[in-house]
C-alpha cells in the first residue's frame, strides 16, 4: 500500500498553512495505520488497487458547467472540489466560514478504517463551516464537480450544522468526467429538534470518490437521508448517524446501480446511543454488466438505549452473470425493550412479471426496464412529492 | 380469428395439451370448462405465448397468422390479450404509467400514433367507472396492495383500454363475489361488439349466468372432450365432470 502513500500522502505534499501542527498530526496517524486493504474488515470487498496505478497530478483549477435543475436553490458550486466563496448569495441565516483550527484538532478518524478521513485532514485545501438557522425555504444544492482534464485528487471539507429548531433540504450533484481522486470528510450537527433532508446524486466515471459523512443527531431532530448513485469505477462513501439523544430520529433511503466494471460501496452505521431513538434504513442495489455492489449496514443499540426502534432492510437485484453483490445487514443490541428488524435478499427480475407487462404489449427490453425503474425507485417514494423527486426520478430513469 | 388445430403443448418435457382443436369466429364467445388440471390456464399462456410453454404439435392461426412466431408483445399488437388468472404485481410501477406505455407500445407497433395522456386518461376513467373501481387505484403500483377482486377488475379496465380483437379470459370470475362478478361481466359485455371475439375460461358455470356464450366447450386432460351451446354448462353445473368419465368409458 506503499503505492498510494507515494502518491497521496508524501510530506511535501501537505500545504504549509495555519493548519500545519493538525496536518501533520494526521499525516503521521495516516502513516501509522496505513490504507485499507482487503484484509482490513470493513474494506474487505473494495480494493484500491485501480488508485495504486494512478499519477495525482497537483490541483487544476476547474471550468465545469453547473448542471440544469428544475427547481429554484440556493447553489454552491465545488469546481474541481474548491469552491468559489466569493459571489455566494447566501439567504438569511445561512453563514459559510473557514473551519477554525480548535475544530480541526478535535478530529479524530479511527483507524485503518478511517484512512481516508486522515488523509483528508493532512490534505484538504479548504474547510467549511456552514451553519444553518431558521427554516430554509429553497433547497440548498451542492455540487461537486470534476473536469475530463482532471487527474489530480482533491480534499474537500464540510462541516455542517443546523442550529436548534432549523429546518433545511441539503441537495449534493456529484459528477466527474476526470480520472482523480475526490475524497470527501462531512461533519454534519443537529441540534435539538432540527431537520435536515440530506440528498445525493452521483454520477462518476473514472474518477474515485471516497466520502465520509459523520451526523450527530440531538433530541427530537430528525435526519433523513436519501442517496441515488448511478455508479463510478470506484466509489466508497461511509455513513455514520449517532442518535445522541431521546427523540432522535434517522432514516435512510438509497439506491445503487452498478453497470460494466464499476464498483460502489456503501457503508452505512447507525449508532443508538441513548433509548427512546428510531431509525429505518432501506437499500437497494441494482448490479448489470461485471458492476460490483456493496452494502454494509450496521445498527448498533448501546447498553442502556432502552425503548429504541430500527427497521433496517436491503433488497437487490443481480442483472447479469458477471455481476456482484454483497449486502449486508449487521445488527448490535446490547439494550432491553427493543425492537431491531432486518432483512436482505438477492434476487433477480422475474419472469411472471416480465411475461405480464410483455403480455399488455411492452417489448421486453422496455419491460425489463420499467421492472428495473419500479425497483430502483422504492426508496424515494416517501420524498414529499415535488420537484426534487420528479427530478430524482427523472435522474433515475434516464440511466436505466 | 382464431383456430387452433391438434395443440399439443408440454411445461417442463411433460404435455398438458394433448391434441386441442378449437375454432373461434369474430364476434364469437366461447367458453372453455373442465376440471382442475386439465389444461385451461395451459391454452391461456401457450396462446398468449409464454416461455416454457412449448407447442411441439399442430398449430395456432390468428387472423391467418401463425402464433408460434411471435414473441408474446407481438401478439398482444396483434390484438391478443389474456386476463391472468392470477394477476402480477409490479412493485414501483403506476398503474396509469403501464398502461399508457402498453397502449402507446402496441398502437407504435401497428404503426398508429400515440394516444395523449387527456385521451388516455378520459378512456381509463370510463372504464373504471363502469367497474366501479377506485380511481384512487390507478395511481398506485401496477395490482400491489389490490384486493383479489380490484386485481380482477383491473384485468377487465386494462382489456377495455388496450381494445384487444381477441380476449382470452382465464378465471377471471374465481374468487369474485357476486357483485364483483356482475361488473365483470357487464364490463366483458360491453366490450362485445359482434366483431370482437372472446374465450372465456371458467372452472363455474356462475359467471356464463351473466354472458351469452356461443359455444361451451369441455376441456379434460389436454383434449376438449365435449361442445355444445349454452345448456352444456347447466348440465356440468347439475352433473360435475363426472360424466365425462362415464362417456369416456
Amino acid at each position: 500500500m506503499s503505492a498510494l502513500i507515494d502518491s497521496l500522502a508524501i510530506e511535501a505534499r501537505l500545504p504549509a498553512d495555519d493548519h500545519v501542527e493538525v496536518r501533520r498530526r494526521a499525516h503521521k496517524m495516516l502513516l501509522k495505520h496505513g490504507f485499507p486493504d482487503i484484509k482490513t474488515e470493513a474494506w474487505k470487498y473494495t480494493s484500491l488497487r485501480v488508485l495504486e496505478k494512478r499519477a495525482f497530478s497537483d490541483h487544476l483549477p476547474g471550468s465545469n458547467v453547473l448542471p440544469e435543475l428544475p427547481f429554484a436553490a440556493t447553489v454552491l458550486h465545488f469546481d474541481n472540489g474548491l469552491l468559489n466563496a466569493n459571489d455566494l448569495n447566501l439567504p438569511d441565516g445561512v453563514t459559510l466560514e473557514p473551519q477554525s483550527g480548535a475544530q480541526l484538532d478535535a478530529v479524530d478518524h479511527g483507524d485503518r478504517a478511517g484512512a481516508f478521513g486522515w488523509l483528508n485532514l493532512a490534505r484538504f485545501e479548504q474547510a467549511w463551516q456552514l451553519r444553518i438557522e431558521g427554516q430554509l425555504e429553497q433547497p440548498l444544492v451542492l455540487v461537486i464537480s470534476t473536469a475530463e482534464d482532471f487527474h489530480g485528487d482533491v480534499h474537500p471539507r464540510l462541516a455542517i450544522e443546523l442550529a436548534a429548531g432549523a429546518k433545511a433540504q441539503i441537495i449534493e450533484v456529484h459528477g466527474d468526467c476526470g480520472e482523480g481522486l475526490v475524497n470527501i470528510v462531512q461533519d454534519i450537527v443537529l441540534e435539538q429538534s432540527a431537520n435536515l433532508h440530506h440528498l445525493i446524486s452521483r454520477q462518476s466515471a473514472q474518477s474515485a470518490w471516497i466520502q465520509r459523512s459523520h451526523v450527530k443527531v440531538a433530541g427530537d431532530a430528525d435526519y433523513r437521508f436519501h442517496t441515488l448513485d448511478r455508479g463510478g469505477r470506484l466509489t466508497r462513501h461511509d455513513l455514520a448517524v449517532h442518535l445522541t439523544a431521546s427523540g432522535a430520529h434517522a432514516e435512510i433511503d438509497g439506491t445503487v446501480l452498478v453497470n460494466d466494471r464499476q464498483h460502489v460501496d456503501f457503508h452505512t452505521a447507525i449508532d443508538h446511543e441513548v433509548g427512546h431513538t428510531n431509525s429505518r434504513e432501506s437499500f437497494r442495489i441494482l448490479a448489470d454488466g461485471s458492476g460490483v455492489g456493496v452494502f454494509n449496514g450496521r445498527i448498533h443499540i448501546q447498553r442502556g438505549a432502552d425503548d429504541s426502534h430500527s427497521d433496517l432492510n436491503t433488497a437487490n437485484l443481480l442483472l447479469s452473470e458477471a455481476a456482484r453483490i454483497n449486502a449486508k445487514p449487521e445488527l448490535e443490541i446490547y439494550a432491553e425493550e427493543v425492537t431491531a428488524s432486518h432483512g436482505a435478499t438477492i434476487g433477480q427480475l422475474e419472469d411472471q412479471a416480465l411475461f405480464y407487462l410483455r403480455s399488455r404489449g411492452i417489448p421486453a427490453d422496455q419491460a425489463s426496464a420499467l421492472l428495473k425503474q419500479g425497483f430502483a425507485a422504492a426508496p424515494f417514494e416517501n420524498i414529499e412529492s415535488g420537484p426534487v423527486r420528479d427530478w430524482l426520478l427523472g435522474v433515475l430513469n434516464n440511466v436505466i | 380469428m382464431l383456430k387452433i388445430n391438434n395443440l399439443k403443448v408440454a411445461v417442463n418435457g411433460k404435455e398438458i395439451l394433448k391434441g386441442l382443436d378449437l375454432e373461434v369466429g369474430p364476434g364469437e364467445l366461447h367458453a372453455i370448462m373442465g376440471p382442475n388440471g386439465s389444461g385451461k390456464s395451459t391454452l391461456g399462456y401457450a396462446l398468449a405465448g409464454r416461455d416454457g410453454y412449448d407447442i411441439t404439435d399442430g398449430s395456432v392461426e390468428f387472423e391467418g397468422q401463425d402464433l408460434s412466431e411471435l414473441e408474446p408483445e407481438e401478439r398482444a399488437a396483434a390484438g391478443l390479450f389474456l386476463a391472468f388468472q392470477y394477476p402480477v404485481e409490479i412493485p414501483g410501477v403506476n398503474n396509469a404509467y403501464f398502461l399508457r406505455a402498453a397502449l402507446n407500445a402496441q398502437r407504435k407497433a401497428r404503426g398508429e400514433e400515440e394516444v395523449d395522456s387527456m385521451t388516455f386518461l378520459k378512456t381509463v376513467r370510463e372504464s373504471i367507472k363502469t367497474l366501479k373501481m377506485d380511481e384512487g387505484l390507478l395511481k398506485r403500483a401496477v395490482n400491489e396492495g389490490f384486493s383479489g377482486g380490484e386485481k380482477k377488475r383491473n384485468e377487465i379496465v386494462q382489456m377495455a383500454v388496450l381494445q384487444p380483437k381477441l380476449a382470452i379470459l382465464d378465471e377471471t370470475d374465481s374468487g369474485l363475489d357476486i357483485d364483483a362478478l356482475k361488473l365483470v361481466a357487464e364490463g366483458i359485455n360491453g366490450l362485445r361488439d359482434g366483431k370482437r371475439s372472446f374465450v372465456v375460461i371458467t372452472h363455474y358455470q356462475r359467471l356464463l349466468d351473466y354472458l351469452t356464450p356461443d359455444r361451451v366447450h369441455v376441456l379434460s386432460d389436454g383434449r376438449i372432450v365435449e361442445s355444445g351451446g349454452k345448456e352444456l354448462s347447466h348440465r356440468l353445473e347439475a352433473e360435475g365432470y363426472a360424466f365425462l368419465e362415464e362417456s369416456a368409458a
